[in-house]
């Protein structure tokens, strides 16, 4: 009789241990799939944050380091601006996905035949009604008020370096006056002087999602600074509309890496550019909210690594236990086969079949219960049950070190039976 | 029983098993085994007398490759077993038979057998008195009597030359003893097997072609008994044999 059979024999007719190891297996299998289901969820949320915190550095004059010049309306700076020569030299170190730079205006609105729109909530007097908080995007996509989440796009899209004569308005400021994606309307910086007056086609509506109470950007519906009354011009566009005034530049830009992990060294690569005189510049890294976040999830995803690893040791330790305690009860057994002439590692091998027996039964249901365990352990981590997904690799690499580690523990719970000879074994059992 | 022919065609009876000056002591050096010498033939039945402790179950184990001597050697048909591998002397050259049958609980007396022969083990079975239903039960629900049989079953069906039975009676009622006694005596005589038994019982070592008598780690021959049931005389020669010791 080969040991195959002999192992087979051993899995059915002693299937009281058998279901005892087969449901052990069962169970450890599906929390540690689980486990690497919500690690991967963790690891994905992770990602996820890196690409959608917006983190940033800030390159802005060193106002510190300029000089002081008087004018009408009293003492201003007179350190250098940052052109866009310098800020598309920035741009073009590697790890930086984007950026933006902004002015700020009060443009008047009209509709095409030059009717003044009106504020969301009208005072009564047209020329101060038509007047809207306007900013130049080069990126309106990195503009901090929609990164900080206070405005989101709810038609049409975003404006990018390439648009010209493009606008974005509230869908609320659209609804009052009838307009929509698509439609042209009418800007001028200020009607009372020679100011040009440009057709603009709104690119894009968004919608007002910020909390009422959120002072960070000024927010106050009861004024200009009503978000549903904010503008976003491109800034070709805005160049356009102020060419009466002296174009400075920009005393600060915000500059958006891919990876929140390597703005310290897309800083240092900064730094670099010659041609910049960083005296008279400052770089600030804005990763608060990256770290903050991240140093939370971090927090998550060890306790979920430590939990997995745990689980791993403890049943792997309760699995020696188990597999030594059945061992030293099949001790007769091994001095049997042994007196019989049946070498030694092919009684381990026995014992090693037997047991990926019920591995290769347990392993799969594994899987399939762990399909639906996975969401609901995951809810305790704070994940959403779609978003915590075993996949056939988490299943393949649990089936693989399963079986390994299950192996070792056989070799090790055989050692101690294993160092004696055939006659102590017998004279043992005796 | 194992023969050589000679140049003239002479048929010898040949030593299967041989212990020269075979020594054995516990792992704290208590000597339970001096120098024995020994040789057992094919064809006849040996047993192996002495008191509890005295090293008979050690000397069948050594004889068996379960354990290997401190001191001398032990040769099978010649050859050193530790030389040719004593799992490979366990698994081609000997049997075991023990008192406490040693069949493995999960297999059925026919699966037990199968362990050691590719055979079909229904008619080694029958030929110790097995039938096709007790083949098929589980092992542990067969009498003492019945499972010593599969022992045996299993013992025969290795077709190994020499057959080691440790007290194979001694967890037996007196019929089945005697049967299997006989069992063993048929296996010796008919079957051409070396059959060495250790026992307490003067009853089977009366049934033995040769008796032996392990006394303080030394071994003396008593007698070679024919099978016509001298046991009178036996129980002479152990006495005489007990006189010499004392001297």
């Amino acid at each position: 009789m080969n040991l195959g059979t002999r192992a087979i024999l051993y899995t059915a007719r002693k299937w009281k241990k058998t279901l005892l190891l087969f449901c052990l297996l069962l169970s450890i299998t599906t929390l540690v799939l689980s486990g690497l289901a919500i690690s991967d969820a963790q690891e994905e949320q992770a990602e996820e944050l890196r690409g959608t915190t917006g983190t940033s550095f800030t390159v802005s004059r060193n106002t510190a380091t300029g000089g002081w010049g008087n004018g009408g309306n009293g003492s201003y700076s007179t350190q250098e601006y940052l052109t866009s020569d310098m800020m598309e030299k920035i741009v073009a170190v590697d790890g930086i996905e984007g950026y933006n730079a902004s002015i700020r205006t009060i443009l008047c609105l009209s509709d095409v035949n030059g009717q003044w729109l009106e504020q969301l909530e009208p005072t009564g007097h047209s020329m101060v009604d038509c007047q809207f908080y306007s900013y130049s995007c080069i990126n309106s996509e990195y503009h901090s008020l929609f990164l900080s989440g206070a405005l989101e796009m709810c038609d049409g899209e975003m404006l990018a370096p390439s648009f010209d004569n493009g606008i974005i308005i509230s869908k609320e400021i659209a609804d009052k006056h009838g307009l929509h994606v698509g439609d042209t309307i009418q800007a001028v910086n200020d009607p009372f002087s020679n100011d040009k007056t440009k057709e603009l086609k709104i690119v894009g509506l968004f919608e007002v999602v910020a909390d009422k109470t959120d002072e960070r950007n000024n927010f106050n519906e009861a004024s200009y600074y009503d978000y549903a009354n904010n503008a976003f011009v491109s800034e070709t566009t805005m160049k356009a509309l102020l060419e009466n005034y002296e174009d400075v530049g920009y005393a600060s830009a915000d500059f958006f890496v891919n990876d929140p992990e390597q703005l310290e060294g897309i800083i240092q690569q900064v730094q670099k550019i010659t041609s910049i005189n960083w005296n008279n510049f400052i770089i600030t890294a804005n990763d608060e909210v990256y770290e903050r976040v991240s140093s939370s999830i971090s927090d998550t995803g060890t306790l979920v690594t430590t939990l997995i690893v745990l689980i791993t040791v403890v049943s792997m330790v309760l699995i020696i236990l188990i597999l030594s305690m059945s061992i030293r009860s099949r001790k007769k057994e091994m001095g049997i086969l042994l007196a019989v002439g049946i070498e030694k590692p092919a009684v381990i091998l026995q014992y090693t079949i037997e047991t990926l027996l019920i591995a290769v039964a347990a392993f799969p249901l594994a899987y399939l219960s762990s399909k639906q365990v996975a969401g609901m352990l995951g809810t305790l981590f704070g994940k959403t049950a779609e978003s915590v997904i075993v996949t056939t690799q988490h299943f393949t690499l649990v089936a693989t070190l399963g079986a390994i580690l299950l192996i070792a523990a056989v070799l090790i719970s055989c050692i101690p039976a294993m160092r004696l000879k055939p006659k102590e074994i017998l004279s043992q059992m005796e | 029983m194992m023969h050589s022919k000679t140049k003239r065609n002479e048929v010898v009876s040949m030593n299967i098993i041989e212990l020269k000056n075979v020594g054995y002591a516990y792992e704290n050096k208590r000597k339970v085994l001096k120098a024995i010498n020994l040789s057992l033939e094919e064809g006849k039945m040996y047993a192996i007398l002495g008191s509890s402790g005295c090293g008979k179950t050690t000397l069948l184990s050594l004889m068996g490759g379960l354990d290997s001597p401190s001191d001398g050697q032990i040769f099978y048909e010649g050859k050193n077993i530790e030389k040719a591998g004593l799992s490979a002397h366990r698994k081609n050259n000997v049997a075991f038979i023990f008192q406490s049958y040693n069949l493995i609980d999960y297999l059925t007396p026919k699966e037990n057998v199968a362990l050691t022969s590719k055979l079909p083990p229904q008619p080694i079975l029958e030929r110790v008195g097995l039938t096709e239903e007790e083949s098929r039960r589980n092992v542990l629900k067969l009498s003492g009597g019945q499972q010593q049989r599969v022992a045996i079953a299993r013992a025969l069906a290795s077709d190994a030359k020499v057959i080691l039975a440790d007290e194979p009676t001694g967890n037996l009622d007196e019929d089945t003893a005697a049967e299997i006694a006989n069992i063993l005596k048929e296996c010796a005589h008919q079957m051409n097997k070396c059959v060495v038994i250790v026992t307490h019982s003067n009853e089977l070592a009366k049934q033995a072609d040769e008796v032996l008598r392990l006394h303080r780690g030394e071994m003396k021959m008593l007698d070679r008994l024919n099978q016509s049931g001298r046991s009178g005389c036996y129980t002479e020669i152990v006495l005489q044999t007990y006189k010499a010791f004392n001297r």
